[in-house]
């Protein structure tokens, strides 16, 4: 981790072996250089170390002149320990094994040992290093304490007292990842307990990140609980598709079923976290009401139907028809799928209205840096997004950007949101006021006379507070905000105001999607007319067929009168859906589609990353990915080869589309690839972003 | 933790800080004011200010008590808690009677008869350590070395230390040991003022610089 150019190396010798490793990294990671490993409990690369657990000790001495080695009389922890010149470390002696085995019985005193009845048994660390390093009986033949036994602390984190072994990893994370402090050391010795003021709920939004960071079988997922063993469970390397930031995760399954999202390490995104809407928002793989075959309408009720049976219908209603016929794409449809939609549409349907933007008013944000750049250390302007709900992982690097780089945040939206807790300065303005505050700071930091009273007056937020984020923002200050602002009816120019402070200050102007592939379709210029210019055609009878891939205009659009009324309007109505939703009702033919972990397709995520994912599960029943389906079409519509998998779909769309230019599945690397740059650099070579983890 | 508990269940939420009832008196904020000053950053000021809580809700440390000093410190509750908790001389489990009598219990008290008069005190009072009297008058504490063995067995009343002036071993000690207790009984309840909330504002006054008092 401290693997900086500029700190200089220092020679230690671990079990004999002598390294070079930089000076003042841990012990604990230094072992690791050697392939070596030291059982711990309470140290997280990612945390600072406290070394409360003990269980790291390892035995330290230094060479003495002629020679020998003079140890010091007791171990150290080797979570706490930096590397100094001339260290000389056993991490493998008959004391140390016996410390070991102590600090093992020690705390399994406190332990229940119920691993048995315990979700964690398999994957526990602490039943890991006791079969590795701890004590084969028990001496212990007291009685053990007593506490409350599956405590539900919040919906999703459920808290087991007796298996507690108290070594602050819960604790330190709301501490110093999240910042929320929602987790705190009740009480004191024996009687210490983490858990939450009084009791009361647990309503971190990164909460579910304690239950996989907990060394034992304390904090527990509610979602999870007694639904599988993890010595039956099948991983699958994924990306959560919940929102745009695209974290890497471990999509665990069982017999096909979809049970739990763990985190991933990705450097240049996520790190290793997840938040709460990812991490537990994804128990409809499992929904029983998704459809599992094709469906064709009959009178007041559906018909099955093979998928060429289903296609007929579909493809006689759209032919040829020009404007005459709309497509409207969810936000969480792959660039493949994305890209035959548009190809089928242009060349079998002649029609160009195909439309993934649901916002308000039209636009397409501003992508210039990325996520890492976030916690780069400087000033920046969060603008009209709560962003712990919008872009998660985004504001937990903004937090380890203001907490450890020292950056100053100024964060304005109308009401209180969790950037405040780190922000430097805090402006709450009165809804609706946005585009006012966003001129009224671009006229303060571009110097144009523009007054903070008068912008006071505008918009609510004091003048003195102003004055402050000018002097935040003045040098180099980025500009952040989500396409959220779209949703407001003067997005554009708020965003074009954001962008002008940017210009004003020398900083970054990003505005990035909200959805999971909503940049994708931006970049493969899908974004069209807008759902609304779209919805309103249909309902004045203009469009006479509309295809639904993977969208519930009822859960996308605001306004429900109008697509009640464009769905009840238009004549033939395709519902391409992976799960059950209000449209289907309405719809001529229904075609069941896979999700985003049953079909294989990239994502692109809010910083224009390239992200592939593979199918872990199948879908339901006759579910087929949706780009498949869409090159089946083509395959009937026109004398044309398709394109008959992914691969050749990606090849196709960085032969088409500028912005993917070199885009391969072999450029991808593990982390992902974003578009631009060193893709075009090396063309024939495959490109690795940030290389190895 | 002892309700009956079902998965999945919600828990009650923690109240929003503008929700909170602020109780402390204007001498009290104006206290925190200036201890703002001695410290670095708000952190810090954890302990004195849950003193100063203390004082404010009557020698006792409520949820809301500690809510309020999470409230005008700009820290979360748990936070605050987690130190409150930690701290035996901070009420937090329940709310102590008017008087507490802490009766130290280690070495040289021992030797000198501190479970005698242990014993004398929970007759007198009709109470066990930990328990308060009925009349709410008496709370009986065992503590641990009160640091002031010259004097054992030695008691604390609020920030008052008091012994019999006797010690067990002494001719006719046990004696004297019972009609000092009775003294010391009948002297504290014609105090009204509780002993708690003398011993937490004596804290405050290390604190605040006599400028600032």
């Amino acid at each position: 981790m401290a693997a900086v150019a500029n700190v200089p190396l220092v020679k230690v010798s671990i079990n004999d072996v002598e390294i070079e490793v930089p000076k003042g990294e841990l012990i604990v990671e230094s072992v690791k250089r050697l392939g070596l490993e030291i059982p711990i409990f309470c140290y997280h690369p990612r945390m600072k170390p406290v070394g409360m657990c003990r269980m790291c000790l390892v035995e330290v001495g230094f060479k003495q002149q002629d020679g020998s080695v003079r140890k010091m009389p007791k171990p150290q922890a080797g979570c706490t320990l930096p590397a100094s010149e001339g260290m000389v470390v056993y991490t493998d002696t008959e004391p140390i094994h016996a410390d070991r085995r102590g600090v093992l019985e020690f705390l399994l005193i406190n332990h229940p040992l119920d691993c048995p009845i315990c979700d964690r048994g398999g994957e526990c660390p602490l039943q890991n290093n006791t079969m590795a390093y701890g004590p084969s009986t028990s001496r212990f033949i007291e009685l053990k304490r007593h506490l409350p036994k599956a405590f539900p602390l919040s919906t999703y984190v459920t808290l087991d007292l007796e298996r507690c072994i108290q070594c602050g990893r819960c604790v330190r994370f709301t501490e110093e990842i999240s910042g929320d402090h929602d987790l705190a050391f009740r009480f004191r010795g024996a009687d210490m307990q983490p858990s939450t003021f009084q009791l009361t709920d647990f309503e971190s939004k990164f909460s579910g990140n304690v239950i996989e960071i907990c060394p034992v079988g304390a904090l527990t997922s509610a979602k999870y609980r007694f639904r599988a063993r993890p010595w039956d469970l099948e991983t699958t390397p994924s990306v959560c598709t919940v929102c745009s930031n695209g974290c890497n995760v471990w999509f665990d399954h069982r017999a096909g079923k979809f049970v739990r999202i763990n985190g991933r390490a990705n450097e240049a995104v996520n790190e290793e976290w997840t938040c709460d809407k990812g991490k537990f928002g994804h128990e409809h793989y499992n929904a029983a009401d998704r459809p599992t075959q094709p469906l064709v309408r009959q009178g007041d009720g559906f018909a099955p139907t093979s998928w060429s049976g289903a296609y007929d219908p579909v493809l006689a209603a759209f032919a040829e028809g020009g404007d005459r016929v709309a497509a409207l794409v969810g936000p969480r449809v792959s660039n493949e799928a994305l890209f035959l939609l548009r190809r089928l549409f242009e060349r079998a349907f002649k029609s160009a209205r195909v439309s993934s933007n649901w916002r308000r008013t039209p636009g397409s944000g501003s992508v210039q840096g990325t996520i890492a750049d976030v916690e780069s250390g400087g000033p920046v302007l969060v603008f009209g997004t709560s962003l712990a709900d919008d872009l998660p992982i985004v504001h937990l690097r903004l937090r380890k950007g203001a907490t450890n780089a020292g950056a100053r945040v100024v964060n304005a939206f109308s009401r209180p949101t969790e950037v405040d807790r780190f922000a430097a300065v805090s402006l709450h303005y009165r809804p609706g006021s946005e585009l006012a505050l966003a001129r009224g700071l671009h006229g303060l930091l571009a110097g144009t006379g523009a007054t903070a009273e008068a912008v006071e007056a505008e918009t609510g937020v004091p003048a003195d507070r102003l004055r402050e984020a000018v002097e935040v923002l003045k040098e180099g200050g980025t500009a952040l905000s989500s396409q959220g602002l779209y949703d407001l009816s003067d997005g554009p120019q708020i965003v074009e105001a954001l962008a002008g402070i940017a210009r004003a200050t020398g900083g970054r102007s990003e505005c990035w999607a909200t959805g999971a592939n909503e940049q994708g379709a931006i970049e493969l210029g899908l974004a069209g007319e807008g759902a609304t210019a779209t919805l309103q055609a249909c309902a004045e009878g203009r469009v006479k067929a509309l295809w639904l891939v993977a969208a519930d205009p009822f859960a996308l659009h605001p306004d429900r009168a109008l697509v009640e009324r464009a769905l009840e309007t238009v004549e033939f109505l395709v519902v391409q859906s992976p799960v059950g939703s209000e449209a289907l009702a309405y719809a001529s033919v229904v075609l069941p589609t896979a999700l985003p972990a049953e079909q294989d397709g990239t994502y692109t995520n809010c910083e224009r990353r390239v992200q592939r994912v593979q199918p872990a599960v199948p879908p339901p029943g006759d579910g087929k990915p949706d780009w498949r389906v869409f090159s089946e079409c083509l395959l009937r519509a026109l004398p044309e080869t398709p394109l008959f998998n992914p691969r050749e779909v990606m090849e196709a769309i960085a032969a088409e589309v500028p912005a993917f230019a070199g885009c391969r599945y072999e450029a991808l690397g593990p982390e992902g690839t974003v578009l631009g740059g060193n893709l075009l650099d090396t063309p024939d070579e495959p490109a690795m972003v940030g290389g190895q983890a | 933790m002892s309700e009956l508990i079902q998965i999945g269940a919600a828990r009650p939420k923690a109240p929003q800080p503008q929700d909170l009832t602020l109780r402390w008196s204007e001498r009290a904020v104006e206290e925190l004011e200036a201890l703002k000053g001695h410290y670095p950053d708000l952190k810090s000021l954890i302990l004195p200010a849950l003193w100063i809580s203390q004082r404010e809700y009557g020698g006792h440390l409520p949820p809301e008590g500690i809510a309020e000093v999470a409230a005008r410190l700009q820290r979360t509750y748990a936070e605050i808690e987690g130190v409150a908790t930690f701290y035996s001389m901070y009420n937090t489990a329940h709310a102590p009677g008017r008087h507490m009598i802490e009766v130290c219990t280690c070495l040289s008290c021992h030797m000198c008869g501190a479970y005698r008069l242990a014993d004398i005190l929970e007759e007198k009072l009709g109470v066990k350590m930990g328990e308060t009297t009925e009349d709410g008058v008496f709370t009986l504490h065992e503590v641990e070395c009160l640091d002031a063995c010259d004097r054992a067995p030695v008691i604390q009343v609020g920030p008052d230390y008091l012994d019999p002036q006797a010690t067990l071993q002494d001719e006719g000690g046990e004696a004297k040991m019972r009609a000092w207790v009775d003294r010391l009984i009948d002297d504290l309840r014609s105090r009204p003022e509780p002993s708690s909330v003398r011993l937490a504002d004596t804290v405050v006054q290390v604190h605040v610089r006599a400028t600032e008092r």
